[in-house]
Formats: structure tokens, sequence, C-alpha cells
């Protein structure tokens, strides 16, 4: 009886074996096909869409620039009109001569701040300048989200954001 | 129709996932029994129960203290954190084995612990010296005496009243954490360069030769290649992305292999690995220890083939310490190329996770601590996989997750638990109140 019972058991673990074995193949690749989709999705730049899309807005993939074109109005502190500066994806501002958008301006630092658009809005972020980013009076700690007619200022220079 | 899925869709995802990885650890735990001793252990029930509530748990808690987190992290650290115990279970006796049980759920709660702690990652910002000091500490405890223990001839050990670890994988943590403080901060200066490459200007060199001293002193004092090599990789890392010049990268592995050289001469240690490394499968050499886990790990991956002799049925144990370095060439002989596959697709998963996780985020700190993390996590695995494969001289590093080692367990979850709450983090700053 219990031999014969052993028997059963040495002809069915191999079988059982198996058949768990290639079970966990199937569940191993089901994880991994169902999580990739989240791995890859998220590495394509022109896929890396906007998770912010709260209201419900259908997402279409391009580029993250916000739409419309946006101008910086720049005004210097020795300039006597102010000059339009048209934006790109991401822009240093300093006095450094490889920056994208050059000020001269004493308190500035050589790369003082930089401008960037992300998830379909524009960012300002200070780059550890001497004396600070302000946007409206107010001076950044984080980067910050900029909206039309907010005024950025770097050193003695002031920029508005235009749409 | 958008071809991607609406973020709504987030947390049945995760949940899916955290339940498929749940299943598949406890299938393997079952063919484990049923592979050593022909029946599936009585306990499976307790052990399924356990095990799900653990990360049930865990899965509510990232719910409810960051909501909009990744989902894909949580369920891939239960995946390779219960593989890895199934073969624990595998390979040890059983009381060994339930420790690393043990271990498993300790990491469970030092995961839910830190995401309930640190509710805003950019706190850490604050702290950049505090941290950095403490790190440099438990990295260098092991040396002090009375404290320090050696075990298997590297100077890893901490024993503080009954418990013995390795402060060095926290240490990693912290250092990682500085680093990025550091390197936020300074970014101005280290954008800097010299020539089309941008090799480091003469002065900004001293925290490279700084953190590379450091690694030679963890070399030398505490025996340890492996830690020494991790630290040195995350740190030139850290600081090419920082300064975004590729000059850096070349000099920290021109450095790198300077080092390695001044290792090899001076230390005999690091000359035998180097010699198993290149000399494995002659044939005298095999029923030597030192070669012969090299060669056993290659015998073990071949025996294996496609798909495994199945869990319980290969004879892993034929590789000295195959629970912890060699546990990958374990899962080769028992679970095949498959079954091998599976897990480092499973690390290419989390790291690319990670990696999106740091761009997804607009703040300098934010962005080089994701990184940070991130890269230490795939270093690790890198330089154990390509070991116990030949690829590279083999330097005892645990799989993240999977090896045997508590300490590296609980280090690695606290990691994750970082990127989990980096990934919820201001990637969007909160708007401004309207002026």
């Amino acid at each position: 009886m219990s031999s014969a019972v052993g028997m059963l058991a040495d002809t069915i673990t191999p079988f059982a074996l198996s058949a768990l074995k290639y079970g966990l193949f199937a569940l191993l690749f089901l994880f991994i096909w169902r999580s990739m989709r989240w791995v890859v999705r998220g590495l394509s730049v022109a896929e890396a869409a906007p998770a912010a899309d709260r209201g419900g807005r259908a997402r279409e993939p391009g580029p993250t620039l916000p739409p419309g074109s946006s101008t910086l109005l720049v005004k210097g502190q020795s300039d006597a009109k102010p000059r339009t500066v048209r934006l790109s994806a991401s822009m240093t501002i300093g006095r450094a001569p490889e920056c994208e958008l050059r000020v001269e301006d004493t308190y500035a630092s050589q790369q003082h701040a930089r401008l960037f658009a992300k998830n379909n809005s524009w960012f300002v972020e200070d780059l550890g300048s001497t004396n600070g980013t302000f946007v409206n009076d107010q001076k950044l700690a984080a980067p910050a989200m900029l909206q039309p007619g907010d005024k950025v200022r770097v050193g003695q220079t002031i920029m508005e954001l235009r749409r | 129709m958008s071809a991607l899925p609406a973020p709504a869709s987030r947390p049945k995802t995760g949940l899916l996932l955290l339940l498929i990885s749940l299943v598949a650890s406890i299938a393997a735990y079952g063919m484990v029994g049923l592979g050593l001793r022909g029946r599936v252990p009585s306990d499976i029930v307790i052990y399924g129960l356990t095990l799900g509530g653990a990360y049930l748990l865990a899965w509510g808690v990232v719910r409810w203290v960051a909501p909009r987190a990744d989902p894909v992290l949580l369920p891939i650290a239960g995946m390779l954190g219960g593989l890895g115990l199934a073969m624990i279970y595998r390979l040890l006796p059983a009381d060994i084995a339930d420790e690393q049980a043990l271990w498993l759920l300790i990491g469970l709660a030092a995961f839910v612990l830190t995401l309930v702690v640190v509710r805003d990652d950019r706190v850490l910002d604050g702290y950049t010296y505090t941290i950095g000091l403490l790190g440099l500490m438990l990295l260098l405890l092991p040396v002090v005496p009375g404290i320090g223990l050696t075990i298997n001839g590297a100077r890893l050990w901490a024993r503080v009243g009954p418990f013995t670890f390795q402060p060095a994988e926290f240490g990693k943590i912290l250092i990682v954490i500085f680093l990025a403080s550091y390197l936020s901060a300074k970014r101005e200066l280290l954008e800097a360069g010299v020539g089309r490459l941008g090799l480091p200007r003469a002065k900004d060199l001293g925290p490279l030769l700084l953190a590379w001293g450091a690694s030679l002193a963890v070399l030398f004092l505490e025996r340890d290649l492996g830690a020494s090599m991790l630290f040195f990789g995350i740190f030139v890392v850290m600081l090419w992305i920082a300064s975004g010049r590729l000059g850096y990268l070349l000099t920290g592995g021109l450095l790198f292999a300077l080092g390695g050289a001044i290792g090899y001469l001076a230390l005999p240690h690091v000359q035998n690995r180097v010699a198993y490394w290149l000399h494995a499968l002659e044939p005298a050499n095999v029923h030597d220890i030192g070669y012969g886990q090299l060669a056993q790990s290659w015998f073990a991956l071949a025996s294996g083939g496609l798909v495994g002799t199945g869990l319980g049925r290969g004879s892993p144990d034929l590789i000295p310490f195959p629970a912890s370095d060699f546990i990958l060439s374990a899962f080769g002989e028992e679970l095949g190329m498959l079954g091998t596959a599976a897990i480092l697709l499973l690390f290419v998963g989390l790291i690319g996770r990670g990696l999106r996780i740091a761009l997804d985020r607009v703040d300098a700190f934010g962005r080089l601590l994701a990184t940070g993390l991130t890269v230490t996590i795939a270093l690790q695995t890198f330089t154990i996989a390509a070991g116990v494969t030949r690829l590279i001289p083999l330097t005892g590093v645990p799989l993240p997750l999977v090896s045997y080692g508590g300490t590296s367990r609980v280090a690695t979850f606290i990691m994750i638990a970082l990127l989990v709450r980096i990934s919820a983090g201001p990637w969007q700053p909160a708007r401004r109140s309207a002026t």
C-alpha cells in the first residue's frame, strides 16, 4: 500500500515539478511583460508624457514644449528698451559666454539660472547663484513653474514670460 | 484614443503585479519542497499568508503615504525577494533560511518606515554634512577595534550587542544622499571644464582624488574589493551626471585603473582574484576552492541548459557559498537560462524605472539622488552577475534582494523606498499662490 503511494508519488512528482516550473516561467514573464510596458513607456522622450494630466485632457505624444510660441521680455539695468527673446526647451541664463541667454549684469553669476520646459509648462531653476533668482520678488528655493506675466529677476535684469 | 494607459490605472497595475509576484514567490517555495523532498512543504499556507500579508501591507502604506508613486518598484522588489528566499530555503538549512525570511520581513518594515518617516525627500537635502559624516563613520566602523569583526578575510562586520551587521551597507545610502546634496549645490563649479572632452580643471580634481583615496583606504583597511569599487564607481558616475562632463568619467576611469593596479601589486588577495578568474578551468585547479568556485559556477550554468533542472533537483551545493555570491548560478542550474534571464530582466526593469524617476524630477537634488540610488543597485548587480559568469574577476557583493544577507536586503529595501518617495515627489512644483 505504502509502496504504491510511493510509486504514485514518484511518477507524479516529476510531472508536478515540471508543471510548476513552466507555471513559474509563465508567471515570471507575464510579470516582466506587464511591468516592462511601464518601464519602456517611460524611457522614450516623446512619450515621457505628463503624468500631471489630471484634468483628463487627451494626451498627445510630442514635445513637452508648452503650446504656442513663448517669448521672454528681457530688460537689463543698462537697457533702455526691453528686448524679446524666443524661448527654447532649455536655456541657461548667466554672464558666461556659453549661456543661451547672456545677461550683462554685474550682480548675475556666470551660470545663474535655467529656464526649461517640462510637462507643458515653463520652469525656472536657480543654478546655485550668488545673489539668488527671484520670481515675482520671491526668492527661489526650488524650481518653480512660471505662468505668463510672471517676472523673473536675475541680478538686476528682469525677465517677463509672454505667450 | 490615447495608446497609453491612463494614470488612473496605476494602482490596479501595481496591485496586479504585486499579486503575480506573490503567487510566483509562493509557487517557487512549493517547488523547492517538491523538488527536495517530493512533497509540498506543510507550512506553505503560513508562508504564503505571512509573505502576502507583508507585501499587501507595504503596498497599502505606499498607497496611503505616497499615492502618486511609482507602481512597479515594490512588485519588482517583492518578486526578487521572494525568488531569492525560495532559493535560500533550497540551499540552506531551514533554521538559517527562517532567519533570512525574517530579514525579508524586516526589510519590508524598513521600506514602510522609510516612506512614513521621509515624507518629502528634499528634507534630506538640508543635512548635507551631518549625513555625509554619519555615512563615513558607518563606512569606517568595522575598522574600530572592539566593534569590528573579520569574517572570511574581509573586515566588514560590526558587532553591537547581539547584532552583527555590515554598517557599510547603510553607509552607502547615506553617502549617496550626501553626494546628491553636495553635488547639486556645487553644480555650477563642476560644470567648468577644459577642452572638448571637458576634462576637469586641476583645482576641481580635489573631491575626485579624495574619493579615490577613501576607496583605496577601504580596500587596504577592510580588505573589501567589492565595496571599494562600488564606492568609487558611484562617486564617479554621480559626478559625471551632476556636471554633464564626460571628462569626469574619463578621469575617474583612469584613476580606477591606477587604483586597481596599486591594489593588484600590493595585495595578494587581489592577485588571487585575478588568477582565479583567468585560470578557473585549468584541470589542475578545478578542485581548489578559489578556482573551483568559478569552475563550479560555470558547470552549474551549463548543466542548467535552457529551462533548468527544476528547483531542488540540481546540485548547486557543489559551488562554495551558493546562497550568497553564487545565487545567480544556482538559479542558472535549477531554472536554466530562462530563469536567469528573467531575474536579470527584473533588474533591468528596476534600473530603468529608477532612471526614469530621476528624469521626471525637475530639481537637481531629486534627480541626483534617484540616479545615485539606481546606479548603486545597477553597479552591484553588474559586479556580481559578471563575476559569477566570469566576465570580470569575482568580487563578493550580494545580488541585491536575492542573495543571502540580512543587512544588504534591508538596505536595498530602504533604497527602493527612497526611489518610491522620489517618484511621488515634486516633479511638478506646487503653483505659488496667485498674487
